[in-house]
């Protein structure tokens, strides 16, 4: 009778810690990344894991270039034959994001063969993080095959890169996370930044000033894990470009919303809430050249 | 001893229970969802509704959403529809913009037309359910 009551417990104790084993994460280190699992006080896990999840996609932004601008600019991507170049699991996730964001710039523009360029930029920081198995490549090539295939060749990516994050954040590797998004979200501004500054776009303008939003977030992230190989200089960068960004104001005026049930059984909402961003040209200026210049230093 | 045996079993039946509420595979729920993103709208993200067995009464995630741009959100619960799923939208200040469960139905989603860049609260509970998992995806179009 002990000894199936001990059998009990032996299996509720494995079933119940399975899924909080942290990971061994840093596989491939070439710099001094020892690993601390626990983080800084004052911010909550929970709070870390909803804040990257709040973070919008770059497709985003992206979808939003190509709506202002037919002209696809290969040239100001990041070279996807440089991920060699990216030994370090730090530089690995942030070009994992910059990749990400040029996969999906590639994609919106319907540009197959960069995208299938990218895809092998984006397996080779993958698989360098151990999180390879997430992209179903052979799958991903053949819809890239195709320029009618490109909605799912969108959705398979951004969906992967769900899965990724998700992922790291179950494996408490969030710091890995952030970069990734930090990453993205850096192209996908750097790129806004250039298009505006050939089309001087009020759209991209706001685009650009709303940011500030998100540059709080990704830094209330970053600021957890301040004491990693590298954050603090990348914290240093970002709150610069913060202390523009507070410059900004997104003035908000609350009405009461309206909704309606459509003909296929979906409510319609239309936010009678306005906002404006008051954002200036110089502002702009200042945002473009510091992103530029944190960009610089992310990629080699 | 026959004591510590039934404290240790509680113990034990506890674990055991505790995980097997973890068994919500939101997985399934999100490729349902996915699929059913209206024409025009692109995946932006995905969001796990695990109330693990009921033990917890709401999900909430934030979000931020752009101005000029239209969200959609799906539903999705165990049985494939959104019944017992109830998704609520919520703006910075805590307004209520939209419900899921509407004129007592439970409807699959919502589209929301943003002219309000800025943070939001999207809120799910349950309600005449007992599966407490689901899924739900954000779909965005300009």
């Amino acid at each position: 009778m002990k000894k199936l009551y001990l059998g009990i417990v032996t299996l509720a104790l494995l079933l119940g810690c399975g899924d909080n084993n942290a990971s061994s994460d840093e596989t491939s280190t070439t710099e001094n990344e020892i690993e601390e699992i626990s983080q800084q006080p004052g911010i909550s896990d929970d709070l870390v894991k909803d804040i990257l999840q709040a973070i919008p996609s770059p497709l985003e932004i992206s979808t939003l270039i190509r709506e202002v601008s037919q002209n696809y600019n290969p040239s100001v991507l990041n070279e996807a034959s440089s991920s060699d170049n990216y030994t370090t699991n730090y530089s690995k996730a942030i070009n994992l994001g910059i990749y990400g964001t040029d996969l999906g710039y590639a994609n919106i523009y319907g540009k197959t063969q960069d995208a299938i360029k990218y895809l092998n930029s984006v397996r080779d920081l993958a698989d360098g993080l151990s999180i390879g198995e997430f992209f179903d490549y052979s799958t991903m090539k053949r819809l890239a095959d195709s320029s009618d295939n490109l909605d799912s060749l969108l959705l398979e990516t951004t969906n992967n890169f769900n899965k990724i994050n998700y992922h790291l954040r179950q494996q408490k590797r969030e710091h890995l996370s952030i970069l990734i998004l930090t990453g993205g979200w850096v192209e996908a501004v750097y790129l806004t930044c250039l298009v505006h500054e050939q089309n001087n776009n009020q759209l991209l303008k706001e685009k650009i000033g709303e940011q500030k939003i998100v540059l709080d977030q990704i830094l209330l992230v970053l600021d957890v894990y301040k004491s990693k190989p590298n954050f603090k200089g990348l914290i240093d960068d970002l709150t610069a470009l913060q202390q523009v960004y507070d410059t900004i104001e997104i003035e908000t005026v609350y009405a009461q919303p309206t909704t309606e049930e459509g003909p296929n059984g979906q409510l319609i909402v239309v936010d009678n809430t306005t906002s404006e961003v008051k954002v200036t040209n110089a502002d702009v200026e200042t945002i473009t050249s510091l992103t530029k210049s944190i960009r610089n230093k992310m990629i080699r | 001893m026959k004591r510590i045996l039934i404290v240790i079993s509680a113990v034990a039946f506890f674990l055991l229970a505790q995980n097997a509420s973890a068994q919500c595979n939101a997985e399934l729920y999100i490729n349902r969802a996915m699929k059913e993103l209206s024409q025009g709208f692109q995946f932006s993200k995905s969001y796990r509704i695990d109330f693990r067995g009921g033990t917890r009464k709401k999900v909430e995630y934030t979000c931020v959403f752009s101005k000029d741009t239209n969200y959609q959100i799906n539903i999705v619960s165990k049985d494939g529809s959104a019944y017992g799923l109830i998704g609520t939208l919520y703006d910075s200040k805590r307004n209520k913009i939209v419900t899921s469960y509407y004129n007592n139905k439970f409807m699959p989603g919502w589209t929301y037309k943003c002219r309000a860049t800025g943070i939001y609260y999207l809120s799910f509970t349950y309600k005449d359910s007992k599966s407490f998992c689901g899924a739900a995806v954000l779909g965005f179009s300009r």
